[in-house]
């Protein structure tokens, strides 16, 4: 037996070592696992917590930074989400059209940076912080409408389902493998199926049959779970993301 | 023989498959997570870059669609675009035009090859001795302005292609201003003889033609599946063809030297001497037997055994045509490239048009075509003969300054023109090219053409199809190069030089066009619509609609002149005939430089990237010659070396090579491949109208000695393929498969 992993064991250990797992004797679990990403440089050095955290809930008005957000909706910005495959980065004047209303922190020198690309009516080259190869084709649109749409969950859980607490962080950092093995793990889990109204169609959804998910050409299994609601898996068609 | 035990006793220890994928899958889910997996992952490298100001419809990773118009070739089919993040991914036919109703041919799909070609001229170059040093546009004007000064009119010449719409009267324009008359409309690849023979015999130039009224369409070469005049539009027709007028099926016979695409979908090819079809077509006149009068004369010599000899059909065909072109009417008979190729290519297609008269096709499956309200829109037709006008000029040394938009003669001259010496007896040459092909090298001046994804235009095809229309080309796309510019945006620079005053109102060609168009909106159907709304309309239809007057046809038969050749003597020396074929794929070589079209097979032989020599399995027995020799192919006016593909679809006396490879420039995906059989071209001309008589060349063959392997999708390799018969069926127990290998 030894020869036998002598090799893989070396492979496995080697790769660990590069790689940013620490070698542990559990096996890493390929489910939740969050995956910090590198930190990325981005040219402005984007607060995500002063928009999208939340209130400071002792006074409402309070704009120090330190001290809460503004709780606006992800979707807001990154608008393209909802209607296309990409989220796309909010074009340079979205920034502009709130923030020339905003003098208070105009001097600011993220602001003057901002202004200053918005003057030289150029693009502000931001790095991608997810990136997938070439041969994935993730869809945010279904995603959308699958969780917030139809189930009606909180945006910023659902987008944190993939993207972690983006509220709570300055430039957005990777937080999850975004992985093969990561995403099948979600679309391997029974989820609740939406309740069918009373004409058999699910709740807000695409009235496709009575598919509980109606993005594959296969009608996943139902079954039951313990509370006795209705659960399927997710769409594991391989074409749907390798087209 | 190894069992699972016995790899478990060898390992020393009890140990399974299972354990064994487990310690695999471990190093595996390592490898995905942390190193290998992940290394395509670039986390912070790649740059996104979001728009400024986006448009309301631009939602990144959602396509937008534009029409506009497909510039490959002048059939004039309509596109629509697929346009993600402002770069221009796919074409599709635009559903809208009568032409192409959605559809798109190989060479137009290709189109974006063209404009993302990594090859294209990019500065406007000034020729610094061998080599091309980049100027501002400004100073190209300048250069040109001041080089024609103190030249008279009658000493500048301007060179085109096919040009029609708002730029051929710009061009127009510019050349009056400039008082030259010299404008020389050539294409290599054009149905210029046919043209000639139509107006004699219909008393149109471009009839429009029915394939799906026709019950019968005999076609004397015309490829009009792959190459001939509107080869989408006909392809349309000949579905419906197919699928029959009253339940019968229509027929397709194809009579031609080399087969042609639209031979190889014939229900009866026939193989015809070269330059016979004119026989064969009285022939078949005399076989119906209905004639009277003058054809009755004229036939009366061509009777079946005649002809049979001339032309290499059996009398059995000759009468099974007749019988069938007797019991299906209306019928179509048209006469294509092969049959106009030679000296007396006028009589030729003369000949064929008659056949067409005699049943009476004319009115049925031959129309009027719609006639252009805008005559000085109207399509101005290239034509072979003007290139040799244009080289005796420059032989001559007429002219000091030469204009060349876009065409490549270097290439498609026969060499025995020397274009490329003569071009350098005028003393300025500037080139409007978007490569630097043969012939902008020659160029003193050149100036980087934007692609048709860029550019603005109007076009108005020739052959309609149904009403008038005004195709629109719009950019799909912004520039992909900062320094490149449209021909429309040059001309009107260039014509603003001279009558600056005319055109002062027009900053660019759009501006230029938009006015153009809206002053006559009324006669482009928008009357009553705001400004606006009728421009707005127009770009996203791609394409303006008008009904035009269709004249009518002349039925009048005038044989007067009539008169064919007897088939010519074999020239000992030069004993075969050179067929350079127009494939589908290549055309007349201007696209040979965009890799999907070098890398399409050939719809016959199946090879990519190279050129061939088509030659009949029995010929090629007779001269000791297998697939894959490299030959030797002579004529008078030099030779060329290429692989040999043996081929039943040929007259067994010809030979064939395709146009449109073997350059010697135009970047890297065209330069060294093949070879171009207009370098053993001989300069023939037909008598009547004086174009090149592309089919006239004589060669011989011999075999240089070398061999190769030819690389193709059928068979295999070698030719042993080739003169195998399909085994008789024998019974499985029976097969004696030592005798088989
Ligand atoms: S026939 Fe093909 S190349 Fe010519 S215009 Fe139509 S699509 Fe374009």
């Amino acid at each position: 037996m030894h020869r036998y992993l002598c090799f893989p064991a070396i492979l496995a250990g080697f790769l660990m070592a590069v790689g940013c797992y620490a070698a542990t004797d559990q096996q890493p679990t390929l489910t939740t696992e969050d995956d910090l990403g590198p930190q990325v440089q981005q040219p402005i050095e984007f607060p995500h917590y002063r928009h999208a955290g939340n209130r400071n809930t002792v006074d409402l008005t309070n704009s120090d930074p330190t001290k809460g957000g503004m709780e606006i909706n992800c979707q807001y910005c990154h608008t393209y989400a909802r209607r296309s495959l990409t989220a796309g980065i909010p074009p340079l004047q979205k920034c502009v059209g709130c923030h020339q209303n905003i003098p208070s922190v105009r001097d600011k020198p993220r602001i003057v940076e901002l202004f200053k690309y918005w003057d030289a009516k150029k693009a502000i080259p931001w790095k991608k912080v997810h990136d997938l190869p070439d041969f994935v084709r993730f869809n945010h649109e279904r995603h959308i409408k699958r969780f917030i749409e139809q189930q009606g969950r909180p945006v910023q859980e659902v987008c944190g389902y993939c993207h972690g607490q983006v509220k709570e962080m300055t430039t957005a950092r990777r937080q999850k493998p975004i992985t093969m093995g990561w995403c099948v793990s979600c679309h391997m889990k029974e989820h609740v199926v939406v309740v069918a109204n009373k004409d058999g169609i699910p709740e807000g959804g695409t009235p496709l049959g009575k598919q509980a998910y109606w993005y594959t050409f296969q009608k996943p299994a139902e079954t039951k779970n313990a509370a006795g609601e209705l659960t399927a898996k997710g769409p594991n068609d391989c074409w749907l993301c390798h087209k | 023989m190894i069992d699972s035990d016995s790899v478990k006793n060898l390992a020393g220890h009890p140990f399974d498959r299972r354990d064994f994928l487990k310690v695999l899958g471990w190093g595996g889910a390592a490898a995905a997570l942390s190193g290998c997996g992940n290394t395509s992952i670039e986390d912070g490298k790649e740059t996104v870059v979001s728009y400024v100001e986006a448009k309301d419809y631009v939602i990144p990773g959602v396509a937008v669609y534009f029409n506009s118009t497909c510039a490959q070739c002048d059939a004039g089919c309509s596109i629509t675009g697929k346009i993600r993040e402002g770069r221009v991914l796919k074409l599709e036919g635009n559903p809208e035009s009568p032409i192409n109703k959605g559809k798109l041919c190989g060479l137009g799909q290709a189109a974006v090859q063209h404009h993302y070609n990594p090859d294209r001229v990019r500065e406007p170059l000034l020729r610094k001795g061998d080599k091309g040093e980049a100027i501002s546009w400004e100073k190209a004007y300048a250069l040109i302005n001041e080089k024609l000064a103190g030249v008279k009119g009658e000493e500048i010449a301007l060179l085109s292609g096919d040009v029609s719409g708002h730029q051929k009267v710009l061009l127009g324009n510019y050349m009056d201003s400039l008082g030259s008359k010299n404008h020389f409309v050539y294409e290599a690849v054009s149905p210029a003889v046919v043209r000639a023979a139509n107006l004699k015999f219909y008393g149109v130039e471009m009839p429009r033609y029915r394939i799906d009224k026709a019950k019968v369409v005999l076609s004397f070469g015309a490829d009009f599946l792959g190459t001939w005049v509107s080869p989408v539009h006909f392809a349309q027709q000949y579905a419906a063809f197919r699928k029959g007028v009253d339940g019968q099926r229509g027929v397709l016979i194809q009579a031609e030297s080399k087969m042609t695409l639209t031979g190889a979908n014939a229900d009866r090819w026939l193989a015809v001497r070269p330059g016979t079809e004119g026989i064969l077509a009285l022939g078949i006149i005399n076989a119906l037997g209905v004639s009277t009068g003058d054809v009755a004369e004229l036939v009366k010599d061509y009777d079946k055994a005649r002809v049979s000899r001339d032309t290499g059909v059996e009398p059995s065909n000759i009468d099974k045509i007749a019988a069938l072109l007797k019991l299906r009417s209306p019928s179509l008979v048209l006469a294509g490239g092969a049959a106009e190729g030679y000296v007396h290519g006028m009589q030729n297609a003369a000949a064929i048009n008659l056949l067409n008269q005699v049943l009476g096709n004319v009115g049925k499956t031959i129309e009027a075509p719609v006639s252009v309200p805008f005559p000085q829109m109207a399509p101005s037709k290239g034509r072979t003969a003007a290139l040799k006008d244009l080289n005796d000029g420059l032989a001559a040394g007429k002219y000091k300054v030469l204009f060349n938009v876009a065409t490549n003669p270097v290439f498609t001259a026969p060499a025995s023109y020397k274009f490329r010496d003569n071009m350098a007896k005028a003393g300025f040459k500037v080139a409007f090219a978007h490569y630097l092909d043969e012939t902008a090298l020659q160029a003193d001046l050149v100036l980087p053409l934007d692609s048709e994804m860029e550019d603005w235009g109007t076009h108005v095809p020739e052959y309609l199809a149904d009403t008038v229309q005004i195709n629109i080309q719009q950019p799909l796309m912004e520039r992909l190069h900062a320094n490149t510019r449209g021909m429309g945006d040059i001309l009107l620079a260039l014509v603003k030089q001279r009558r600056a005053e005319e055109y002062k109102a027009f900053d660019d060609y759009y501006g230029y066009l938009r006015s153009a168009v809206l002053q006559n909106k009324a006669a482009l159907g928008g009357a009553g619509s705001d400004d606006d709304t009728f421009w707005n309309d127009t770009l996203s239809n791609g394409i303006v609609k008008l009904s035009g007057a269709s004249g009518a046809l002349s039925l009048k038969v005038d044989v007067s002149g009539l008169k064919l050749p007897a088939p010519k003597e074999i020239d000992e020396q030069y004993p075969m005939n050179l067929i350079p074929a127009v494939t589908s794929n290549l055309r007349d070589g201007r696209h040979t430089n965009q890799p999907w079209i070098q890398e399409s097979p050939d719809p016959l032989t199946t090879i990519v990237w190279d050129s061939w020599v088509e030659m009949h399995p029995k010929m090629a027995l007779q001269l000791g010659i297998v697939e894959g020799d490299i030959v030797k192919v002579t004529s008078k006016t030099g030779s060329v070396s290429a692989q040999v593909y043996l081929f039943p679809g040929i007259y067994p006396d010809a030979v064939s090579i395709p146009i449109g490879r073997g350059h010697d420039a135009m970047g890297r995906y065209a330069k060294g491949y093949g070879v171009n059989p207009f370098e053993i071209m001989d300069a023939v001309f037909e008598s009547a109208t004086g174009e090149l008589a592309m089919h006239e060349t004589r060669v011989n063959i011999t075999k240089t000695g070398q061999r190769v392997i030819v690389v193709k999708d059928e068979g295999p390799a070698g030719g042993r393929q080739m003169g195998r018969k399909i085994a008789a069926r024998v019974s499985t127990d029976q097969v004696d498969l030592s005798k088989e290998v």
